[in-house]
């Protein structure tokens, strides 16, 4: 088997590991909560007794903690991750479906924006460096990235959408029933937003590492050869410098998929950051389970797909192996 | 454009009726009917109004409505028998059934499917007509069996309805098909408010084997209809089509379609009215009036009997001794409590409920006396006071800043108040109706619905305990529910309203406000004294239209 192939594998039943210890975790944490699913479906009205019961007894929690779990288990090991404890009881999948695609379209969306804008900004920046545009770009990162996203997000609906120009629609709740290319439009807000939280760090990573490659002997060696500025560039300092950031970038991506809970919430996008937020304030552990795992599941693919490009793109790495 | 006086409302509401005739208790001139309405009392009116819809003939038909509700989650459903665990989803309800009676925007008692209604002497029967020629969504006929089963399904024991506790005296057996547009309720104990458990919302009627899954089966008689299940979207949105075979015919629903989106955050549901994605935003809060009108938009407002208690539990220790309750409740400055904690949005309570109630007692109004308390606290043997006040965001928004308020005042009566504010699910947790001090959310009702929730012994949320510790209170209270009488039973609901002021655990420093916003266009939206879901309450979208 070829080194590259075992490593791979290795990796992947951690992840697997990794994914089934999570899901223990997030069981725990939600019995761990005060009240159950039925409370948090009722609230106030929890206080009459009899609803209360009939609730739980239909949304069979008053089963032992192990069994509950055991039979969730072994509904996602048949490809069943159960039914959701609240409204209808849809099937987790139909309810999860939309959200997942709809978070991925606006994943994919931010990625395509904010990486080759980081890529851009960070290597001329590097070449520039202590320039009036480094400057600026140094400053605009700067501020950017010490201001949350939701307060981006806030600013954003301000200016382009309510209080100065009405250019663009303050709220993204995409329809998941409606063709989404007469729906582009409410996409731009929340794209953006969090192009401008992902790019600061991309951008300024990408600096760092051009500027100490830019720097080091055998870039100089390549230019005394009298090789041309922009090959030393292209062939020589970017993709050796280019490998600490593709850790940062799988790491931002793995961030837009989980962690754009604010962003959804500021553009009421139904997305899974708002579907995990309404889950675990109604306790519906298979929702909560599904969501969270997919998750990280996202984490433990991007870091291991990071880690093979990282091999793929660097001599050094990929010489060792063999 | 009011219904009211409508030739389609026969019987006792086809003459008008002045709130002077209400509060004489005149007004139930039905076939030996005696259930007096309720209304306004306090006050010159019941409901207060910014705008007004333009006269017959200036409403344009056609158009989609979009209105921006607050705070909703994939738990809600469709099933009008149930709660309404959300805000949207109560706003769809009342848009998509009707019960067999209805409250109007001021407060009035009136016939809604219902042609007829019916009570004997005892208030133990009631017997009611329908409307002829009605039918559900589905074209089906709205008829005995329809209703015979609506009630069936209230009262299912297995799960019951929100409304079967309200239906006070009714069981199964007691449903019975007179004709086939006749049932008689036969009860069990005399419930003078009988007629009114029957306008409750969760009381809707539904046709024979109604049980929606989702927006699957969502089937009733309202202005307006899912025209696919899938338009219903929980913690999203429902898109409803105009119902062509709507019952009332000439008060809407005017528009063709109307949008209900759900907003988890306050600020992103103005802005879908501020960015023009909405032309109605339901709910806003005090300090986004401003923000509203400041942009060119329309407030609606309207006075609602909701109120956010702080309660007393007159069973554990300090409140069980009634010289403790006196005195926090002459802590209070109510005026000065509504302006810091509520954004002015309330207007002051003299700790009674039900104040559109027509049997609402005309006490004087109770006010801040802080060496009154502090002597009452003295003969208690609790001068040094210190106590934990629980409250959540999840009673109200306001709930904690109505708490701090409080603690700031019982300073100047030398008690120390610890605000523990906790989340939802603790606040409604194993503890509730056990704290000794707390707060807690009610909506409009008539007085003895509420005591029938919040005061008699066994009340489901009886947070106060006082029934438990006053035998007069509680046969106060039954009395009146068995008197069909209404000048009679409205003394009696004094009585107890008075006994409850003066000595109970309820501390009523404010009735809500509510507001919502809308666009210029949106004309004929009325506010309503009930406030649910939205300050036009009932959300009666169906009398919206857009210019």
């Amino acid at each position: 088997m070829p080194p590259l192939l075992k490593i791979l594998f290795m990796r992947l039943g951690l992840g697997v590991l990794t994914l089934l210890l999570v899901s223990v975790v997030v069981f725990a944490a939600t019995q761990a909560l005060p009240g159950d699913a039925a409370k948090a479906i009722l609230g106030k009205d929890s206080a009459d007794t009899e609803r209360y019961e009939a609730l739980r007894k239909q949304l069979r929690l008053d089963r032992p903690l192990v069994e509950q779990y055991a039979s969730w288990l072994g509904g996602v090991v048949r490809g069943d991750l159960g039914k959701s404890l609240v409204g209808a009881g849809a099937n987790v999948t139909d309810l999860i479906g939309k959200r997942v695609v709809n978070s991925a379209i606006l994943v994919l969306f931010a990625a395509l924006v904010s990486i080759p804008i980081s890529i851009l900004l960070g290597s001329l920046s590097a070449i520039w460096r202590d320039s009036k545009f480094d400057n600026v770009v140094n400053i605009a990162n700067l501020s950017l990235a010490s201001l949350p996203e939701f307060v981006i997000g806030i600013i954003m609906v301000l200016v382009f959408a309510t209080a100065v120009f009405k250019w663009l629609p303050s709220v993204s709740n995409v329809n998941s029933l409606m063709p989404l290319s007469g729906q582009m439009t409410l996409f731009v807000l929340p794209v953006i937003t969090l192009a401008l939280a992902v790019v600061p760090y991309v951008s300024r990573m990408l600096r760092a590492s051009t500027v100490e490659v830019l720097e080091s002997e055998y870039v100089m060696m390549a230019r005394l050869k009298g090789v041309s500025e922009p090959r030393v560039l292209w062939h020589h300092a970017l993709p050796n410098a280019i490998v600490p950031t593709i850790q940062v970038i799988a790491i931002n991506i793995a961030w837009l998929a989980g962690g754009i809970v604010t962003v959804e919430y500021l553009f009421t996008f139904p997305g899974v950051g708002a579907g995990l937020v309404d889950a675990v304030a109604n306790r519906d552990m298979p929702v909560v389970q599904a969501l969270v795992l997919l998750m990280a599941a996202i984490y433990v693919l991007l870091n291991l797909m990071a880690d093979i490009v990282t091999i793929l793109i660097s001599p050094r790495l990929r010489t060792g192996l063999r | 454009m009011s219904d009211k006086g409508s030739g389609l409302q026969p019987g006792y509401l086809a003459r008008n009726i002045t709130r002077r005739d209400l509060l004489k208790g005149a007004a139930a001139v039905v076939v030996g009917a005696t259930f007096g309405p309720v209304l306004g009392g306090c006050g010159s009116s019941g409901t207060t109004t910014t705008t007004t819809a333009g006269g017959v003939g200036a409403i344009k038909m056609g158009g989609h409505l979009r209105v921006a509700a607050g705070a909703g989650s994939a738990k809600e459903d469709l099933n009008i028998h149930g709660p309404a665990l959300t805000t949207p989803s109560m706003a769809m309800r009342f848009n998509m059934y009707d019960s067999l009676l209805e409250f109007d925007q001021a407060g009035v008692l009136g016939m809604a499917l219902a042609e007829m209604l019916e009570p004997n002497a005892d208030g133990k029967q009631f017997t009611v007509r329908l409307k002829s020629d009605l039918v559900f969504h589905d074209g089906s006929a709205v008829n005995a069996d329809a209703v015979v089963y609506s009630f069936k399904r209230i009262l299912d024991p297995d799960n019951p309805g929100l409304a079967a506790k309200q239906l006070r005296g009714l069981t199964p057996n007691g449903i019975v098909k007179v004709d086939d547009l006749t049932v008689r309720f036969e009860l069990e104990v005399a419930n003078a408010i009988f007629p009114e458990a029957l306008s409750a919302y969760s009381a809707g009627i539904v046709p024979v084997g109604y049980d929606p899954k989702a927006g699957d089966g969502a089937i009733g008689t309202g202005p307006f209809m899912l025209a696919a299940p899938g338009d219903f979207q929980p913690g999203i949105q429902a898109v409803f089509a105009k119902n062509p075979n709507y019952w009332r015919r000439d008060s809407g629903p005017y528009v063709d379609q109307l949008s209900i989106i759900e907003f988890a955050d306050t600020t992103a549901q103005l802005n879908a009215l501020l960015g023009g994605a909405a032309d109605y935003c339901q709910m806003i809060a005090g300090a986004q009036r401003d923000i509203a009108t400041g942009a060119g938009f329309t407030l609606l407002e309207a006075k609602t009997g909701s109120w956010i208690p702080f309660t007393m539990n007159c069973m554990a220790k300090p409140f069980d001794d009634v010289r403790v309750r006196q005195a926090f409740r002459l802590i209070v400055n109510r005026p000065e409590m509504i302006a810091q904690a509520a954004d002015g949005l309330q207007w002051v309570g003299n700790d009674m409920y039900g104040p559109f109630d027509a049997g609402y007692p005309d006490l004087p109004q109770r006010e801040q006396d802080l060496e009154k308390a502090k002597s009452l606290l003295k003969e208690a043997g609790q001068e040094d006071l210190s106590i934990k006040l629980t409250t959540s965001t999840s009673v109200s928004s306001g709930a904690p800043a109505a708490a701090t308020v409080f603690a700031q005042q019982a300073k100047g009566a030398g008690v120390t108040v610890q605000v523990d504010e906790v989340n939802g699910d603790v606040f409604w947790g194993d503890e509730y109706l056990k704290y000794p001090f707390a707060m807690d959310n009610w909506g409009t009702r008539g007085y003895l619905a509420q005591a029938g929730f919040g005061s008699l012994p066994g009340a489901i949320y009886n947070e106060t305990h006082f029934g438990e510790t006053s035998e007069k209170y509680v046969s106060l209270v039954e009395e009146a529910f068995g008197t069909v009488d209404d000048a009679k039973r409205n003394e009696l609901i004094g009585e107890a309203a008075t006994l409850e002021h003066e000595e109970g655990g309820y501390i009523v420093y404010g009735f809500d406000m509510q507001v919502d916003a809308h666009a210029a266009n949106v004309q004929g939206a009325e506010p309503d004294f009930s406030g649910l879901a939205s300050a036009a309450g009932g959300s009666r979208y169906r009398l919206v239209s857009l210019a």
